[in-house]
């Protein structure tokens, strides 16, 4: 009888029930929407917000003092402590191992460029002696003020005054330091005080140093693909970033290795893609060729760098396994209060709840346990900010998001209330007929639980759906999620039944409350 | 009328109010979601101050009052901060990048430098917390510049996991007089737009030929980007969910409007007209929309300064310019919802009704 009477209801008011049905549907799609949104939007930031750049540095406790403005060494590194790319690995078994979403070892080293000694370069791209004519070698204390004119976002930044502030016995000698192209920068170019012309008249060409580093580029760590192009993706590319190639027997001056240039030397140097270069880590070692796959865009310093793959530079550098910065980016909790407290004075349990929570400072305090002699400290700069930013963007979804259910919640319970006010003449009926107060009310309760299940079900696959829409066209480029969060779903159909019910409870129990005979006369 | 009106709003209270209450819901969503939106793109704006300066202006020898007139020609909404570098030796014969600045100005604009105290007196310095490992005495640093010898006192370790942690920061005016280095490095914090940002450094390129101006792309661009993705989803969020509000306020009203069939089939009976009883009910929904759009501004304005205040801990205040929107808005919903149930009133049986069918 019971469920005649339900069957019977849905069939014989299909209009009544489609309203309360449209109602619920839309509400519960506007909240699953909202909220699928605001459960990844954090993600989503966090990932936009990677071209910022790493937020964690690793580095080795015994560094020697680095002396560079705006990304220029002004003292080139000399030999110092390094950590070992082996002990990467370690990372993968540290607490937030999950958390890291990328990390870029790095070596810098000097270059050599080879003498012209091969006129035939294996891909007949511009021979060397071309390429690399008298007129652009200088001596290295006027080559500064060649190189003075190419700028990355940060040249001319480094507004030392070297010559004066050198004293004589601490730093190398300015020539050595000004003389790497990559010396960028405006204030060098008036000191060198020499023109070119002349300064290429009187001098015989000297080796020219260069500055480069050693890099991964897309190389595979556990489960993701990282590297100093993944963690900067605003780093842009013609040609391709280099591999490495495996070491085979070649007679004749073979490709040893592939290379990138940064774009202000390549257009210094007059190197084109896909022809060869030589190399030697230092005036007296063996040249080596290495091809040239692809000229670096960065907007840094690089621009004017050589960029190696990490194991090409150790084996150029003969620094086997050695690394001396790795950047890391990571996944991290915004920093509060207990993030600032210094772990070590923590009680144990306190100390716990710290090391468990993903802290920038927390997995820098992990980072150091994992690698040994290892320093690792969060940048500031980025952390802090991305922290701002992502706090706000989510917490303004997630409000949002509680607009949406008050919203819907009002709108919901206004259609439940209508939908049973229109009704009260059949519970007149029925209570004339002798049907008791609670059985009356638990057919509305079904009724209406019926709708909000089903409504609520079709309301959460729209509203993934649409999340999902949304999500893919606003933030393009991201992989694409799942679509269902099977975790909304209950919350979903639970939060329509509870508005649903709530909603329509008082008019229920007005209806209720009245007389059938006043009720079915039509009196009110 | 007006008795007819008010007697009708009366009457039946409970189906006003329902009808009230989910026109003013409707108009609060709206005045909160659209007032939030009017300055969401300035907020979020302020919010990436915290990254710092976006663009560089050098001088490779800086000309007379260079600092000044770089900040004059990027004007006043511009934070920005001059630097002065050179290197100098520490007390343990290391070479160190020495920077000449404003305290002040970079506490401003570099808010994530960690300090434990902010430099006050003439020779007091801030020393990197790397630089400072290669100090012998922390209180009193000695470093030589020159060949000229200079002592400050350290007033606490900078750290900011960055290259300032390899650096000695002192105050400009002493740097000036030790090294005789005037500050050639101004970063500035633009805010707005990138064409905005182009048109700031366009003004300093004019006032200052001879400096290089250079945009750290990076940070405008992923601002932009940011911000604009979080606009256009914030857009789609309001379109949501005023479409829900919309619908559901729909459903309701039409669904009271349908239940007083009987008292038009009366009317109808009692020789009503229909434009008359057209009018009735317009006007019942009018006034019921204006109730519900004064109450449900005030209701929204308040939410929105709330999500305001909890998010970006700055207040929104109300904004009268959304409410014509908001009223347009609510009539529209309003309208459809009693122009359905007018339509149907033509094709009226009054015998047929009044008996029950």
């Amino acid at each position: 009888m019971f469920l005649r009477l339900l069957y019977e209801s849905f069939v014989r008011q299909r209009r009544r029930k489609a309203l309360a049905a449209i109602a619920i549907l839309l509400g519960t799609t506007a909240v699953t929407a909202m909220l699928a949104l605001a459960t990844t939007i954090g993600d989503r930031i966090h990932r936009e917000l990677a071209v910022y750049g790493a937020n964690i540095v690793v580095f080795p406790k015994a560094e020697s003092l680095a002396v560079n403005v705006a990304g220029v060494d002004l003292k080139p590194s000399t030999g110092g402590a390094h950590l070992h790319e082996s002990d990467l690995a370690r990372l993968k078994t540290i607490f937030w191992a999950n958390n890291i979403t990328g990390l870029s070892p790095e070596l810098p080293l000097t270059i050599v460029l080879g003498a012209p000694s091969f006129a035939s370069s294996a891909k007949g791209g511009v021979s060397f002696a071309e390429a690399y004519d008298r007129s652009s070698i200088s001596s290295p204390a006027k080559a500064s003020g060649a190189t003075s004119s190419t700028s990355g976002p940060f040249a001319g930044q480094g507004g030392v005054s070297f010559a004066e502030a050198n004293d004589r016995s601490s730093i190398s000698s300015p020539a050595k330091a000004l003389g790497a192209p990559s010396s960028t920068g405006g204030p060098f170019g008036g000191q060198g005080g020499v023109s070119f012309a002349e300064a290429n008249d009187r001098l015989p060409p000297p080796p020219q140093t260069i500055q480069a580093r050693g890099l991964w580029f897309n190389h595979p760590f556990g489960t993701i693909i990282t590297g100093g192009n993944k963690l900067n993706p605003t780093w842009h590319i013609e040609g391709r970033w280099p591999t490495q190639i495996p070491a085979h027997p070649c007679p004749t001056p073979c490709p040893r290795g592939e290379v990138v240039l940064g774009r202000n030397l390549a257009s210094h140097l007059h190197l084109t893609l896909n022809s060869n270069i030589s190399l030697q880590p230092n005036p007296t070692a063996p040249e080596s060729l290495f091809t040239i796959v692809g000229i670096a865009s960065t907007d840094s310093p690089l621009d004017n760098q050589l960029l190696f793959t990490l194991a090409d530079a150790q084996s150029l550098a003969n620094l086997p396994d050695a690394i001396s910065r790795v950047e890391v980016s990571a996944r991290t909790k915004p920093e509060d209060a207990f993030a600032r407290k210094d772990p070590d004075t923590l009680s144990p349990a306190q100390h716990e709840i710290w090391y468990c929570r993903p802290y920038a400072n927390s997995i820098a305090y992990q980072i150091r346990e994992a690698i040994p002699g290892a320093d690792a400290s969060q940048v500031r700069k980025i952390e802090q900010s991305e922290g701002t930013v992502l706090s706000r963007i989510s917490g303004l979804m997630w409000l949002v998001s509680i607009a949406a259910l008050l919203a819907a919640g009002f709108a919901v319970s206004a259609a439940m209330a209508t939908a049973v006010l229109e009704r009260r003449r059949e519970i007149g009926l029925m209570r004339s007929l002798g049907a008791s107060r609670g059985s009356i009310a638990i057919l509305f309760y079904a009724e209406t639980g019926l709708l909000a299940i089903a409504a609520g079900t079709i309301g959460y696959l729209a509203g993934s759906t649409l999340a999902f829409w949304l999500g893919a066209h606003i933030f393009t480029g991201d992989p694409a999620g799942p679509i269902l969060n099977l975790v909304l779903l209950p919350v979903i159909v639970a939060m329509a039944l509870i508005v649903a019910i709530a909603g329509s409870t008082p008019s229920i129990r007005n209806a209720l409350n009245m007389d059938p005979s006043a009720v079915l006369r039509g009196d009110s | 009328m007006t008795r007819l009106l008010r007697q009708s709003l009366l009457h039946r209270r409970a189906r006003s109010l329902s009808a009230l209450i989910a026109l003013t819901v409707s108009a609060a969503v709206a005045t909160a979601l659209l007032t939030l939106y009017a300055d969401l793109d300035a907020k979020l704006h302020h919010e990436f101050r915290s990254f710092g300066a976006n663009v560089v202006v050098t001088e490779p020898i800086p000309e007379l009052n260079f600092v000044a007139k770089a900040q004059q020609a990027a004007g006043p909404g511009v934070t920005s901060a001059a630097f002065a570098y050179a290197v100098a030796t520490t007390d343990r014969g290391t070479p160190v990048v020495i920077s000449g600045v404003d305290f002040p100005a970079i506490r401003k604009l570099d808010s994530w430098w960690q300090v434990p105290a902010w430099p006050t007196g003439p020779t007091q310095a801030l020393l990197g917390t790397r630089a400072a490992d290669f100090i012998g005495d922390e209180k009193s640093v000695t470093l030589t510049f020159a060949s000229k010898p200079e002592s400050f006192h350290g007033a606490g370790r900078l750290k900011t996991g960055g290259d300032e942690d390899s650096r000695i920061y002192i105050p400009v005016a002493a740097f000036t007089a030790w090294t005789g280095v005037q500050p050639n490095v101004v970063e500035m914090q633009v805010p707005g737009t990138p064409a905005e940002i182009n048109q700031t450094i366009a003004h300093v390129r004019q006032a200052l030929p001879q400096a290089q101006v250079q945009p750290i792309r990076q940070l405008i661009d992923g601002e932009s980007r940011i911000v604009d993705r979080t606009h256009a989803l914030m857009f789609g969020a309001v379109l949501l969910i005023a479409l829900t509000v919309a619908v559901s306020v729909l459903a309701t009203l039409s669904a009271s409007v349908l239940e007083r069939r009987r008292d038009f089939a009366l009317m109808k009976a009692l020789g009503g007209r229909e434009w008359q009883m057209s009018t009735l009910f317009l006007l019942e929904t009018l006034i019921l929309a204006l109730a519900g759009v004064t109450l449900g501004y005030i209701l929204g304005s308040a939410a929105a300064w709330t999500i305001s205040e909890t998010n970006f801990h700055t207040a929104t205040l109300p904004r009268i310019k959304v409410l014509p929107l908001v009223l347009l808005l609510n009539i529209v919903i309003a309208f459809l919802a009693a122009l359905i149930p007018v339509r149907s009133l033509r094709s009226l049986e009054p015998a047929a009704l009044l008996k029950g069918e």
